[in-house]
């Protein structure tokens, strides 16, 4: 390939810089990880205000349950200490933290780093087959599980070498009573929580038995020898296209993602003044990033929601707190401008909203600022590059279907096929270098060569750049549909048919046709408060309307549903399966 | 009759139940409520159009005499008891609007039921000491505010006391029926060993007929299936707790014995036939979801 930018590209998003305020170098990075990271800032803030809370988890009925920054650094400490003390495990063994949002999270995964260890993200959803490939791969040896899902441990035992199992509850640290009746309606109501078969420890008495192993002293002994490029976390990716493999995030990866994201937005984020609601699960890289550090950076509040669906399980948390942020995927900002009790009271104190995960729907984000009457950025990134990439300056300034500019200290290049750099409005597949990159996948030096070149890193995305310096997606390569010769891009498809009022969600892919080669094939959820639904003629005929011929849907199913991964994304595969 | 205590035990139950009701909604519920109120005003109709009617029409064909009509008519102009919520929850209904239904008609019931107690009362031919006087029933209300006030004001300040005290409040409201059952049943086994059958089917009837008409009528004025059964199930269940607490306040004796009979026997069996009910409804409610996966398959071959 061609290494390097094109100059005059840099030029434009330079540019976009001086007019829109974001610095173009980053500073020195304070930090020699997340461990030290995550001590001195909660320090620093309940220094500053020992009573701060930093997160809230808050379950549908308003039962709700905080830690103040000197209980997470407290907690996370007894934590470190439980794994290096008790366990003794070493500095960089691997320990997966397969929990749902909520406050036990940020005591796991933070003990995780406090101890030197490499914190291995895992979704709770996963099935005893996909644990166990994980586990294996990772070389996971201790597991910290949400006690809703134990029931999958003595299967994942049996066949993984993970040694100790901590087990923790949607409602840890909650205070009595309410921890108590959310318990009692797990088990008896809704007879979620099943018996535990494997030897193992509440994560209460490991935060006794590590505090006391410590004996007063500090964790520093554990992580004062981490080097920013050590790894940090094994992110696992490749849930919607094919095989789940680990993304390795060193402590400056993730760092210096972390001021990349203030830089885009620090100058209408006040320390200490800040209310995140966290709908999307930490246990994915952007609210990972952007969620937990990010924020926790500049000593916002974090509202905990362990499930965002259905919808409705929000409101609570919606009007309970003084949310002035939020992040989302298109999903969770189309639900709610779907639910009346948000239309009706919008949050008053929220100041934009940011949005990555999946492209955001014209339609949808033109709604969502009538609405909540505040921006909304679209964001751009990967696992691969912890995730931020590329953002929109966070204002009304925010270009509309645009991912934005590059972050600072990052720089992208567009390239065709023969991996030649190609001309401004042409859509080329985006690379990108920074020092957001990854070092690599986990154990697999194959597929990481076919991704990392000399510092780049091959995104699979097809984006254009305008003379702005403002980069677009097209698509995905892989979603691309060839009709007939002719590209059409599901994303521009989804747009139009999103348009109608009568259209909740929609979700397009290519099937093979014996004509066409390949054929697009639209699949529709009614919006339910419409009158009523739309009709495939209707779909097609909008389609024909505003549409190329060739990229009219030849086929359009009506769904209850789509398909989608835990933070919201549609899952096409599935979608493809069904259309076998 | 009812000892002393456990007319006082049955207000502070009552009081808690408030005060549960209060704090499962906050002002906002209520205006975002009534910015579509149409499913409201269905169950405002069934609860004081239908009901009442449907008591009334029972006492007089039934010929009862005066005790037996005025606790018939009486738990007939009940608002919603709270218990509603908890079947809508098991039987995959519409909560939401179970909560709506049940506050809304609670506070419509300060000047609902008064009037309608009196109006019916009158026509059924009730006089004399059989009469509740209105200023009563009011006064009752009146109270009961207070705490639902204090229930909705504890949500605000404190979301944990006030999911608390509303899951409380719900189940109380089950307790205060058992309550009832387990200290009168065995007193009074003698009174409902010869207690006519007509008094056993209008005390069960009341709730079933009172079910059916309330989801047939808001069938009528198109609402979904699965509106209309909640609608059906907060039609069918009368406050019990609240009509028995009513009867304690305003009469003693042998008279209060006849007046509680009919709205302890509706109590006692509401809770029997509302369980058959919801596990009836939950089981339309599973099929018509298969029914739309099965729909989904066929617009697909359609298309």
């Amino acid at each position: 390939m061609t290494t390097g930018s094109s100059p005059a590209w840099a030029a434009l998003w330079q540019a976009a810089y001086r007019v829109h305020q974001i610095p173009s170098v980053l500073p020195d990075l304070h930090y020699r990880s997340l461990a030290e990271f995550v001590h001195e800032r909660c320090q620093a803030f309940s220094r500053d205000d020992p009573k701060a809370k930093a997160f809230t988890c808050v379950v549908p009925n308003g039962m709700n349950g905080s830690l103040s920054f000197s209980q997470v650094d407290a907690l996370s400490d007894a934590f470190a200490g439980y794994l290096r003390n008790v366990l003794k495990l070493s500095a960089g063994d691997r320990v997966a933290v397969q929990l749902p949002n909520s406050l036990g999270y940020p005591v796991a995964a933070f003990g995780v780093l406090k101890a030197g260890c490499v914190l291995v993200n895992t979704n709770p959803l996963y099935t005893p087959s996909e644990m166990i490939h994980q586990f294996n791969d990772a070389g996971v040896k201790a597991l910290v599980i949400v006690d809703m899902f134990a029931d999958k441990l003595p299967e994942v035992l049996a066949k993984t070498q993970v040694q100790h199992v901590v087990v923790a509850a949607v409602s840890e640290f909650f205070p009595a009573i309410p921890n108590a009746v959310v318990r009692l309606v797990q088990k008896v109501w809704a007879q979620v929580l099943p018996p535990i078969r494997v030897p193992h420890v509440r994560l209460r008495a490991a935060l006794r038995q590590g505090s006391t192993a410590l004996s007063g002293q500090s964790t520093n002994g554990f992580w004062k020898d981490l080097k920013p490029s050590d790894l940090a976390v094994l992110q696992y990716t490749g849930g919607t296209t094919g095989v789940s493999k680990a993304a390795m995030l060193s402590h400056e990866n993730l760092l210096r993602n972390v001021q990349q994201m203030i830089a885009m937005g620090s100058d209408q984020m006040q320390p200490h003044k800040e209310c995140v609601l966290t709908a999307l699960p930490l246990y994915h890289i952007f609210a990972f990033t952007a969620n937990l550090l990010g924020f926790l950076s500049i000593g916002a509040r974090n509202i905990l929601i362990p499930s965002p669906r259905p919808i409705r399980n929000l409101q609570r948390a919606i009007e309970n707190y003084p949310i002035t942020w939020m992040t989302g995927v298109n999903t969770l900002f189309n639900g709610l401008l779907n639910e009346e009790w948000f239309l009706a009271y919008p949050p008053k104190h929220l100041k934009a909203s940011i949005a990555g995960g999946a492209s955001l729907h014209t339609t949808v984000a033109q709604h969502w600022r009538e609405v909540t009457k505040t921006p909304i950025s679209e964001g751009y990134g990967l696992t691969e590059t912890s995730p931020v990439v590329s953002f929109n300056p966070i204002s009304d300034k925010a270009l509309l279907g645009s991912i934005g500019v590059p972050a600072p200290a990052t720089d992208v290049c567009l390239l065709d096929e023969k991996e030649e750099p190609v001309a401004e409005g042409v859509p080329g597949e985006l690379w990108v270098k920074g020092p957001q990159v990854m070092q690599g996948y986990w154990n697999q030096p194959e597929e990481t060569a076919r991704v990392l070149k000399q510092g780049w890193l091959a995104t699979g995305d097809i984006a254009t750049i305008d003379a702005q310096g403002f980069l677009r997606i097209v698509d995905r390569k892989k979603d691309m549909i060839l009709v007939s010769g002719f590209n059409v891009y599901p994303n521009e498809v989804e747009d139009v048919i999103a348009q109608l009022d009568s259209v909740l969600e929609v979700a397009v892919i290519g099937v093979s046709d014996t004509k066409t080669d390949e054929a697009v094939c639209a699949f529709v959820v009614a919006n339910p408060d419409h009158p009523s639904p739309p009709t495939v003629e209707q779909i097609t005929a909008h389609c024909r309307q505003h549409l190329a011929s060739y990229k009219v849907p030849k086929t359009v199913v009506l769904k209850d549903q789509l398909p989608k991964t835990p933070i919201g994304k549609v899952l096409r595969r599935a979608l493809r399966e069904e259309a076998m | 009759m009812l000892t002393e205590l456990e007319t006082r035990l049955l207000g502070i139950m009552m009081m808690v139940i408030m005060l549960g009701m209060g704090a499962s909604l906050t002002p906002r519920d209520f205006l975002i409520a009534f910015r579509k109120p149409k499913g409201i005003l269905v169950g405002v109709a069934c609860q004081y159009g239908i009901m009442p009617f449907l008591g009334f029409l029972l006492a007089v064909t039934l010929g009862f005499p005066p005790g037996i009509a005025v606790g018939l008519i009486l738990i007939a102009c009940m608002p919603g008891g709270t218990t509603s919520n908890i079947f809508t929850y098991f039987s995959k209904g519409v909560l939401a609007l179970s909560i709506m239904m049940t506050s809304v008609s609670t506070l419509v019931a300060l000047v609902m039921v008064p009037l309608l107690l009196e109006f019916y009362s009158g026509q059924a031919g009730i006089s004399g000491d059989f009469r509740i006087p209105p200023a009563n029933v009011a006064q009752v209300l009146v109270v009961l505010l207070v705490p639902t006030m204090i229930g909705m004001v504890l949500r605000k300040l404190n979301p944990n006391i006030g999911a608390t005290i509303e899951l409380l409040g719900a189940l109380l409201g089950v307790v205060v029926i058992l309550f009832l059952i387990v200290t009168w049943v065995p007193r009074n086994h003698q009174l409902l060993a010869t207690t006519p059958w007509p008094v056993y089917f209008s005390a069960i009837g009341l709730g079933l007929i009172g079910m059916a008409l309330g989801f047939f009528f808001a069938r009528v004025l198109r609402q979904d299936a699965n509106r209309s059964r909640t609608i059906a199930l907060e039609t069918g269940i009368q406050n019990g707790p609240l009509a028995a607490l009513i009867v304690t306040l305003t009469f003693t004796g042998d008279l209060q014995q006849q007046v509680l009979l009919v709205p302890l026997l509706y109590s006692l069996f509401i809770v029997l036939t509302s369980t058959a009910i919801t596990l009836w409804f939950r089981r339309i409610s599973d099929r018509e979801a298969l029914a739309r996966d099965a729909a989904k398959l066929g617009s697909r071959a359609a298309a």
